[in-house]
């Protein structure tokens, strides 16, 4: 690949080169600042706070009707602060970091209390961290020529691979943020956050049928991250999971064993159990899994984990949005539930540490506990044996979206792609079906764990009470004995 | 920047991006102050006050195309940032089809839409914590036939502006106010299920949301109805699709009938503009002009006039959702891309009329995960509701698919009820269809 280096990078925010905690006196927030925005915060009594200043920038530049004909740039700007006492939280953001209005704002989350400051913050101090982000070749020394060529390419190589191919859109997305997180004990962490995403929708014909499909792979990244088997992957899978619909029929109704496939299915995880083991959800007691910790919640071969720590993954943070450290949390242990995913808050009320699960879309949100990157590790099963052992029932290759009902417990995800399975054997394709459970009851009939881990590229958004943030998933091939497939007939 | 008009503001953009080389520029300005309480079984757990200004900036540069958003509007921050905008706009292709319309084509449609209520401007804190409150203590209070787990109330308010500010001359802002309270309840049920009812509301004023009692009742109801859920046997019934959840289903409509749908050839409906989708029963108006409406405006998102206008009117799909730049690319004219409020009339018999005629039927009161094909107009939803026997419910369901094709769905439209619902953009009352495919036990 040819890389231009000229002055012409658009909009990114490079890797700060000077000391953690000093990125945002370039906007004049300096440390006595800090301390008097704390201050403000806990003067009606407050218990605790936080401050998330954040400075993000990304570029998107797109392909449709055979050009590169349209570029789109953000910069956002601001700082949240959140107030609590108990579980009481105040919170305002401030877009502009003057300091009246960023005292406005503090003062306007300070209401949550009413009484005086019981607390004097620290002065902050910057934490050291590790680093989970993988990038080489940062996307502020990239320029439009090179984006440009990239998704130009990307387009030829799909008309190349097949005939039937008779449109396509793409993108290449960078963008980066630095956060900083100040508490009143003192605790500083500044965090520079990479990510890349590139996403390709072909649109193929074939005897007047005519089907579109899509695929995206997105990491904490630069430029490195497009090696020729991610660029030749991404254009294979868009191509073959348009055509793959051509062919595709729909499933029938009804109840039957589902085989999922390793990597991309882990989007049952995430909604069947991901979202229950969040401990918002059950410090509040209306989570299904409320009363389950410590009970054999599915059979001993699942392990089920959640993990802010995999290198360069989509999910992944070097520290949580309220200054913890992430790390591999164990949700599901030899089919044993063992942790919940805990912000602070979570962790006080449950008398544990926090798990580093405390996450936020950006500065105008609280954070609650979240998910990062969720799998579950690999069991002893050869998947060719797992799709033997059905002799009627759905394979499921990939899928669009899904969503949970906490208290219920119910669960759906929609299938974009799959396979009957008859006889032990894959037979007629088949799309676009919801497939419906119960968390519980669906966990405790993952009997069959293949030991084919794959952890899934593509770039997911879990949203909940109305925030997005980027999480992965990943998993080995699972039978689950039974789910409603919402097919036809 | 933030003692400016919006106008102003959008007119200074406007003004910079030209002097730094933009040829026509849309800037787009939004600001908006809101507050969210939420009190959780008896006490207040959050307060929430945000307050946001934003732009958006349109650029074409020697025929090449570009958008742009930022919350920096500090003076420096901005320009080096227009700057940087148009210098990558330099290196993409041209977009012949891109460019405003021509002025004498935009405007704004005169209508009284009352979207402002002026009582916003004198709330009081303390009576916004006393209504989240007594919502909050009503909702718990109300007697339930299982055990109470958790009863949440919001109470929401704000007001936004937004000034779009065109490079041709044409100016535009609007502003409203809106007002929002709702509830969710966790009952206990078998098997530590916790099965969960919500309903919250939404208004341009103050004075149109409904009372807390009245709101407590139904709430519980809604809870109520979840408990001991599970699916039905598989089949085809009736579907009675609930007045506020109607739009969730036919929006898998509003995909293929978009510009870039139709354009792309991603549409199932690209050959069928003009000739009939649906029972004849069927009309969906798009009524922007509608006062006090939550998609209520006066123009476009392309600057040009709103107009009340059908999607389908007696079955015959009449316009897809066209702006200027797909306008153009198709080589038509442009109808707009989005849709404002869309409307079904109501028929003249209640819900519990309707379903004491059938025999048995699904009321659809929610939906869970599902998506569409809209290249193929297939679909697939997970659904809770009650399984009605001549009007009665005889089982909460819940863990069910509905699932078919756009077509064959609008075919089977029979009736309306009369319960226009009011607090969404989609004001439509519960709809029979006829013979659907469930999917279930």
């Amino acid at each position: 690949m040819v890389r231009h280096r000229t002055a012409e990078a658009p909009l990114s925010i490079a890797q700060p080169s000077a000391a953690d905690g000093t990125y945002f006196e370039n906007f004049g927030v300096g440390p006595e600042l800090l301390r008097r925005i704390l201050d403000t915060a806990l003067s009606r009594g407050g218990e605790d706070c936080d401050l998330f200043f954040q400075h993000s920038a990304g570029t998107v530049v797109q392909l449709t009707d055979r050009r590169v004909n349209r570029a789109d740039t953000h910069v956002d700007l601001g700082m949240g602060v959140r107030v609590m006492v108990g579980d009481q939280v105040g919170y305002a953001y401030s877009e502009e970091l003057t300091p009246e209005s960023l005292l406005s704002a503090a003062r306007s989350a300070a209401e949550i209390a009413a009484s005086t400051p019981g607390r004097v913050a620290e002065a902050p101090t910057p934490r050291s961290k590790p680093n989970y982000y993988n990038v080489a070749q940062p996307w502020s020394e990239v320029d439009m020529a090179t984006r440009i060529a990239l998704v130009r390419a990307w387009e030829q190589d799909a008309f190349g691979r097949d005939s039937r191919i008779a449109r396509v859109e793409a993108f290449l997305q960078d963008g980066a943020q630095v956060v900083m997180v100040v508490r009143p004990d003192g605790r500083l962490y500044q965090d520079w956050r990479p990510m890349t995403a590139a996403y390709m929708r072909c649109t193929a014909d074939q005897n007047g049928k005519r089907e579109s499909a899509t695929y995206n792979v997105a990491g904490r990244a630069g430029l490195e991250y497009y090696d020729a088997d991610r660029q030749s992957r991404l254009v294979e899978e868009a191509v073959s999971r348009t055509t793959f619909l051509i062919d595709a029929g729909k499933p029938p109704a009804g109840e039957m064993p589902v085989v999922l496939a390793a990597g991309p299915s882990a989007i049952l995880l995430h909604e069947a159990i991901g979202h229950g083991m969040e401990a918002d959800f059950n410090r509040k007691r209306v989570s299904i899994y409320a009363a389950s910790m410590g009970k054999q919640v599915a059979p001993s071969d699942v392990t089920i984990c959640d993990d802010g720590t995999l290198d360069g993954a989509r999910g992944s943070l070097n520290v949580d949005d309220e200054g913890n450290p992430t790390e591999r949390t164990v949700l599901i242990e030899d089919g044993v539930l063992k942790s919940y995913l805990h912000d602070e808050m979570s962790a006080r009320h449950y008398g544990v540490a926090p798990t580093g699960s405390g996450r936020r879309q950006s500065f105008r949100h609280a954070p609650i506990p979240r998910m990062r990157s969720t799998y579950m590790e690999a069991g002893p099963y050869d998947p060719a044996e797992i799709i033997a052992s059905v002799d009627k029932g759905l394979y499921c290759v990939s899928f669009a979206n899904g969503q949970v009902n906490i208290g219920g417990g119910d669960f759906a995800f929609y299938m974009k792609q799959g396979y009957l399975i008859e006889n032990g054997k894959l037979t007629r394709p088949v799309k676009d079906v919801n497939i419906i459970g119960n968390g519980p009851d669906a966990l405790s009939k993952m009997d069959m764990v293949g030991n084919d881990k794959v952890m899934d590229e593509g770039g997911w958004t879990c949203g909940k009470e109305g925030q997005g943030v980027p999480v992965s998933q990943g998993m080995p091939t699972v039978r689950v004995q039974s789910l409603v497939v919402g097919g036809v007939g | 920047m933030s003692g400016e008009s919006l106008i102003g503001m959008g007119e200074r953009v406007v003004a910079l991006a030209r002097r730094l080389g933009a040829d026509e520029v849309t800037a787009r300005v939004s600001r908006s102050a809101s507050t969210e309480l939420t009190q959780r079984d008896g006490q207040l757990e959050k307060c929430q006050e945000s307050r946001s200004l934003s732009v958006r900036a349109s650029l074409l540069v020697d025929g090449r195309f570009s958008g742009h958003g930022t919350s920096d509007l500090r003076p420096e921050a901005l320009e080096s940032f227009l700057k940087q905008a148009i210098d990558a706009t330099r290196y993409l292709e041209p977009d012949p089809h891109r460019g405003l319309p021509e002025l004498a084509q935009m405007g704004i449609t005169e209508a009284e839409l009352d979207q402002v209520d002026t009582s916003w401007f004198d709330r009081d804190p303390q009576e916004r914590r006393a209504h989240v409150e007594r919502l909050e203590q009503t909702v718990s209070a109300h007697p339930t036939r299982v055990p109470l787990r958790s009863a949440t109330a919001y109470v929401w308010d704000g007001h936004g502006e937004a000034a779009m500010v065109c490079s041709n001359g044409f100016s535009v802002q609007e502003s409203n106010t809106s007002f929002g309270h709702g509830a969710m309840m966790t009952l206990e049920d078998k098997g530590g299920r916790l099965p969960e009812g919500y309903a919250f509301y939404s208004s341009r004023h103050a004075d149109t949301l409904p009372a807390i009692d009245d709101i407590a009742a139904e709430l519980v109801g809604r809870a109520e109805a979840r408990v001991g859920s599970g699916p039905a046997p598989s089949g085809r019934y009736p579907l009675l699709l609930e007045n506020r959840v109607v739009g969730r289903l036919l929006r898998i409509l509003l995909g293929p009938m978009g510009g870039t749908s139709i354009y792309e050839g991603r549409s199932c409906l690209k050959d069928r503009l003009g000739t009939r989708i649906a029972s004849p029963a069927l009309s969906i108006w798009d009524d922007p002009l509608i006062p006090r409406g939550l998609g209520s405006q006066v123009t476009d998102n392309d600057g040009l006039p709103a107009i009340r206008r059908p999607l389908l009117e007696d079955g015959v799909l009449s316009r897809f959702l066209v702006g200027v730049y797909n306008g153009r690319r198709l080589g038509v004219a442009p109808t707009t891309a989005s849709t404002s409020n869309l409307i079904i009339e109501p028929g003249t018999r209640s819900l519990s009329d309707i379903s004491e005629g059938l025999e048995r039927a699904v009321l659809v009161q929610g939906f869970l995960g599902g998506n569409t094909n809209p290249t193929t107009g297939d679909f697939s939803f997970g659904i809770h509701g009650k399984l009605l026997e001549r009007g009665e419910p005889v089982a909460s369901l819940s863990e069910m698919n509905v699932a078919g094709n756009l077509f064959g769905l609008l075919e089977r439209y029979t009736e309306a009820a009369d319960d226009v619902w009011l607090h969404g953009s989609w004001r439509t009352p519960t709809l029979l269809f006829d013979d659907i495919q469930f999917s279930g036990s």
